[in-house]
């Protein structure tokens, strides 16, 4: 059995065991000594990621099951195993994890307050994070899916800005309400098919058939109870507006892994849990999704248009892109659904990139709000250059990695023939890309462009080597998943499009992503 | 008629347990009369050897078969010997708080210690009753025991006025209970626990009329003793006003016990198969079951949402704790309630014992406002507070976690008319949420006070926060080993509870 999985994910909180043994040895005046500590997470993480590239290696993209699987009993009277592993759908989203990691350490360089208790929470939060998207057996899942909670509550909580306390309880028990009705719908998926495994795998192969026992209404509302706990975490409108508050609350770090990886673990179970265990509903509820995706996009990006504050305006934009995300998924075509994971990784990238500007900035000026800046290109011209490409990615342009997510998300959408209405919900969304678009030029030409006005403005430093090796990545992989997104696809083909057709079986020859 | 001793079924060794318990509380006593100042060492270590002693017993007597001795009064059956465990670990967690507990604030510490042995006793016997009268008897013995410990801060006003509600609505309820246990004697000419089940299953019953009213009096008694509601409002008082450790003791070890006791009672007496003779009192007292625990869990959760003082919001979270528990009981087996009454115990003892160490001698500091800042400054003791907090919230990967997990998954699957009994369960986890979490924010999010001292914590209370640490996290990430002790032996009986 290939153990690699088991190592990068728990490889973290090793890191955090070794933080906690490294200051108990420490005597009081070496414990006030922060470096260690950032240096030792750093190493950690760093070494997480090079871990796992390692799962490249033994990865079979012709074959559309989990690999590189551990199955091991763990409690056997309630059916539940250690069943961890990769396939299309979460091999991309492991190194995207374990890539902003080590970007968010690096922008945690300016906390100076309880330095080891952040790093401990961000390595437990990495490990919860790896674990929810290699769990392969629901009860592990949620475990790991509620694991991520704490260490992000206390991130927001202590490290946060003013309304950190509300924002992280906010977020807490928004998210805590859509999870725990989801672990009864785990359990009731378990009842179903027979009480004797919590294996997803397995799952997905018998519940189809097992669901014809089950009225419509109970399984509507199985569907439902999985659906609001990934809605929630998305989020997707009307669910979203824990984010803004928690977004704007937390701590730079904070905010790169909550846009760049917590939102991914909704769509993730969408296309887990939701589209296979359940086709028929999922195919009888796409339309009223569809009409939450549109209302989000469009809606997000308006609201985004009006923010004084750079880190709300963000937000909402995630709210915009993540509802395209959700679009791709319930389209139910293979341009679709690829588009759909495509976006998610590439959302991760640009948006935790331009988290990581936003803080960028914050960190010399202490503010966020626009009308504070103006003309900071002038001062700073590598950090204004970065900061446009990620802008650009994030609103689409051609030859960087959002164009392709967001134009595969669209056709796929638009030659959907499974969801009544679907082209009009293609060209309603797609007015989504022009509206962020605006938002986005915008706050950069406001931001960035025209005659340094202020004086606090003139005299900004450019970014030091810290910040430059925490950003440049995020821009080369933008780039680069820009002009070569065929890297990316082709491990996912085979899976996405074994999901597409438990959907909708029986529809044919497959339709490959363009080349 | 000639009495024969042999047919008596006197065997000692099955009360093993109870008679090392019993004999090491008079030892004790004797220890205390005739030392100097108490010898509060010497109790404390004796009172430990006589429940490691008891322990031993408890797991020699594992091995043997399931049955019964003393003409049916003890029962010796794998649900038996579960509960002593727990009361024997409450105990033991007790006896190591209290040492620093008593040196603290200059109690005579030969009484508690005899206090504490004895409340074991009728702890023990009443989770190894067969009969109704044993149940009544070990009730007794433990809940005077926790009347007089109640009130062991003479001088302490609150202390005085818990006891004393204690012990007024305590009588008050084993009243209902004793006249419940005597209808049912009248019902079925026994107070055999088997033979009632007996004689309801085939339904030669003198006098079946008084079979309902003597159940619903009995199950009035146990809703009393497990603080649920609507006859919960005698627990925030008590628990607020004892010492926390005695808190500590009593709403872990003895509600554990009482749940034993219920246990058996409903669960295997009034457990016959739907008949006509039985009256359907199977199907009744799971639906007044059902509807109690929801009111139970919803009353707890949503007045602790209110509550300023630490040790109160805990009362209130073991009522609605004791809800969850409830649930267990349409499973058909006695397994997810024997684990859930494991997990809290373990959370609220560790719980309880943290806020002791915080609140100081004579529980000066116990509004959650006292706990403001102390986050970092006494990291040890709050990351304690933090864990068994989420523990109790049922956050993975904890044991409060598995026991809900535990009891919601057996009840889904074994109760299919009640799964509208799951569903108001999680929203009441929801519900609870919000004020477990509030603690940690006044820790961990507010600023640090000005001239905090850090509690003293002596090396007994440590041993006892770790024990409670580890097996919070153990009965959360690997409780196979525990599952597997819950098999009964023998198989079980395929249950389906309805509700009409």
């Amino acid at each position: 059995m290939n153990s690699i999985v088991t190592v990068i994910t728990f490889l973290p909180a090793i890191g955090a065991v070794v933080l906690v043994l490294y200051s108990l040895l420490q005597s009081r005046e070496g414990a006030e000594q922060v470096n260690p500590y950032r240096w030792i997470t750093l190493l950690f993480t760093v070494a997480t990621f090079i871990a796992s590239l390692g799962i490249f290696s033994g990865y079979d993209a012709s074959v559309a099951g989990p690999q590189l699987a551990t199955k091991v009993p763990w409690i056997e009277s309630l059916g539940v195993s250690y069943y961890v592993g990769v396939d299309g759908i979460s091999l991309w989203l492991v190194p995207l994890t374990t890539l902003l990691m080590p970007v968010s350490v690096l922008a945690s360089w300016h906390i100076t307050k309880r330095v080891r208790e952040y790093m401990i929470f961000m390595l437990i939060l990495e490990t919860g994070m790896l674990g929810v998207f290699v769990s392969l057996d629901m009860f592990l899942f949620y475990l790991f899916f509620e694991i991520t909670l704490i260490p992000m509550y206390f991130l927001i909580g202590v490290w946060g800005g003013e309304r950190r306390i509300y924002a992280a309880i906010k977020f807490f028990i928004y998210t805590v309400v859509g999870s725990l009705l989801m672990l009864v719908a785990i359990i009731a998926v378990y009842q179903i098919n027979g009480s004797t495994t919590f294996d997803i795998v397995e799952i997905t192969k018998n519940l189809p058939a097992r669901l014809q026992n089950v009225s419509h209404a109970a399984q509507y509302l199985l569907w439902g109870a999985f659906a609001l706990a990934f809605f929630i975490k998305v989020p997707l409108w009307p669910l979203h507006t824990w984010l803004p508050d928690a977004h704007v609350e937390a701590p730079t770090a904070g905010s790169i892994i909550l846009a760049g990886v917590l939102l991914k673990m909704g769509t993730y179970g969408l296309m887990r849990f939701n589209l296979p265990f359940f086709p028929q509903i999922s195919r009888d509820a796409a339309t009223w999704v569809m009409v939450l995706c549109v209302i989000g996009i469009i809606y997000g990006a308006l609201v985004a248009m009006v923010q004084p504050d750079m880190k709300k305006l963000v937000a909402y934009s995630s709210v915009s892109h993540m509802a395209f995300v959700v679009m791709g998924i319930f389209s139910f075509t293979q341009q679709g659904m690829q588009g759909a994971l495509y976006q998610m990784l590439n959302h991760g990238i640009s948006t935790g990139a331009l988290f990581l500007c936003v803080g960028i900035i914050y960190e010399r000026r202490h503010t966020r709000l626009i009308e504070e800046f103006g003309g900071v290109a002038t001062p700073m011209p590598q950090y204004s250059t970065m900061f446009l490409i990620i802008s650009l990615s994030s609103l689409g342009l051609p030859l960087l990695n959002g164009f392709i997510g967001e134009f595969l998300i669209l056709l796929g959408t638009f030659s959907s023939t499974v969801v009544p209405h679907a082209r009009t919900f293609a060209v309603l969304g797609a007015t989504g890309v022009i509206l962020s678009a605006v938002y986005l030029l915008w706050m950069l030409q406001r931001v960035l462009f025209g005659e340094t006005t202020k004086k606090e403005n003139q005299e900004l430093e450019d970014m030091d080597l810290r910040e430059k090796v925490a950003l440049i990545p995020l821009v080369v992989m933008a780039m680069v998943m820009g002009v070569a997104p065929m890297l990316f696809l082709r491990a996912s083909d085979k899976t996405v499009d074994g999901v597409r057709q438990i959907v909708v079986p029986d529809r044919g020859k497959t339709e490959r992503v363009a080349k | 008629m000639q009495l024969r001793l042999d047919q008596l079924g006197l065997d000692y060794y099955s009360i093993l347990p109870e008679t090392i318990t019993s004999v090491v509380g008079v030892v004790i006593m004797m220890v205390d009369a005739f030392s100097k100042r108490g010898a509060r060492r010497a109790n404390a270590t004796l009172a430990l050897v006589g429940l490691g002693g008891a322990l031993a017993a408890i797991v020699g007597l594992w091995a043997e078969p399931p049955g019964s001795s003393f003409s049916g009064m003890i029962v010796t059956d794998h649900l038996r010997l579960f509960f002593s465990g727990i009361a024997v670990l409450s105990a033991i967690i007790a006896v190591l708080v209290a040492l620093q507990f008593l040196k603290d604030e200059a109690l005579p510490p030969g009484e508690f210690f005899s206090l504490l042995m004895f409340g074991t006793c009728g702890m023990l016997i009443m989770a190894a009753a067969g009969d109704l009268v044993t149940i009544f008897l070990g009730l007794e013995i433990s809940s005077i025991t926790s009347y007089v410990m109640a009130g062991y801060r003479r001088t302490d006003l609150r202390a005085n006025e818990s006891s004393l509600k204690y012990f007024l609505l305590g009588s008050f309820s084993t009243a209902f209970l004793l006249y419940g246990m005597t209808l049912i004697y009248g019902a079925t000419a026994t107070t055999n626990i088997e033979h009632i089940r007996q004689a309801i299953a085939t339904g030669q019953m003198p006098f079946p009329q008084l079979l309902l009213i003597g159940a619903a009096m009995m199950f009035i008694g146990f809703a009393f003793k497990i603080g649920s509601a609507p006859f919960h409002l005698w627990t925030p008082d008590v628990y607020e006003g004892a010492p926390t450790l005695v808190t500590a003791f009593m709403a872990t070890g003895p509600k554990a016990a009482v749940f034993a006791a219920f246990l058996r009672v409903f669960t295997s007496g009034f457990n016959a198969p739907a008949s006509a003779a039985g009256l359907g009192l199977q199907s009744r007292w799971v639906a007044a079951l059902a509807i109690i625990a929801v009111i139970t869990m919803t009353v707890g959760n949503v007045i602790a949402l209110n509550q300023r003082n630490i040790k109160r919001m805990l009362a209130y979270s073991s009522i609605a704790h004791a809800g969850y528990a409830l649930v267990g009981f349409v499973t058909g087996d006695w397994g997810p309630v024997a684990f859930y009454m494991l997990t809290y115990t373990v959370m609220n003892l560790g719980a309880f014992t943290v806020i002791q160490m915080l609140a100081r001698a004579g529980d000066e500091k116990t509004m959650i406002a006292d706990y403001a800042g102390i986050g970092f400054e006494a990291p040890g003791l709050s990351f304690l507070l933090a864990v068994f907090l989420l523990s109790l919230a049922g956050i993975p990967p904890t044991a409060g976690f598995m026991g809900k997990f535990f009891v919601f998954k057996e009840a889904w699957n074994n109760a299919p008319n009640l799964h509208w009994l799951v569903v108001a369960a999680i929203i009441n986890s929801i519900i609870s949420i919000y004020y477990y979490l509030y603690p940690l924010v006044v820790m961990f999010f507010r600023p640090a006070p000005e001239r905090f001292v850090k509690p003293r914590v002596s090396v007994p209370v440590a041993v006892a926060l770790a024990i409670t640490l580890i097996a919070t996290f153990y009965l959360g990430i690997l409780p196979n080993g525990v599952f597997g002790l819950l098999d009964s032996g023998q198989p079980r009986a395929a249950q389906v509870f309805s509700v009409k």
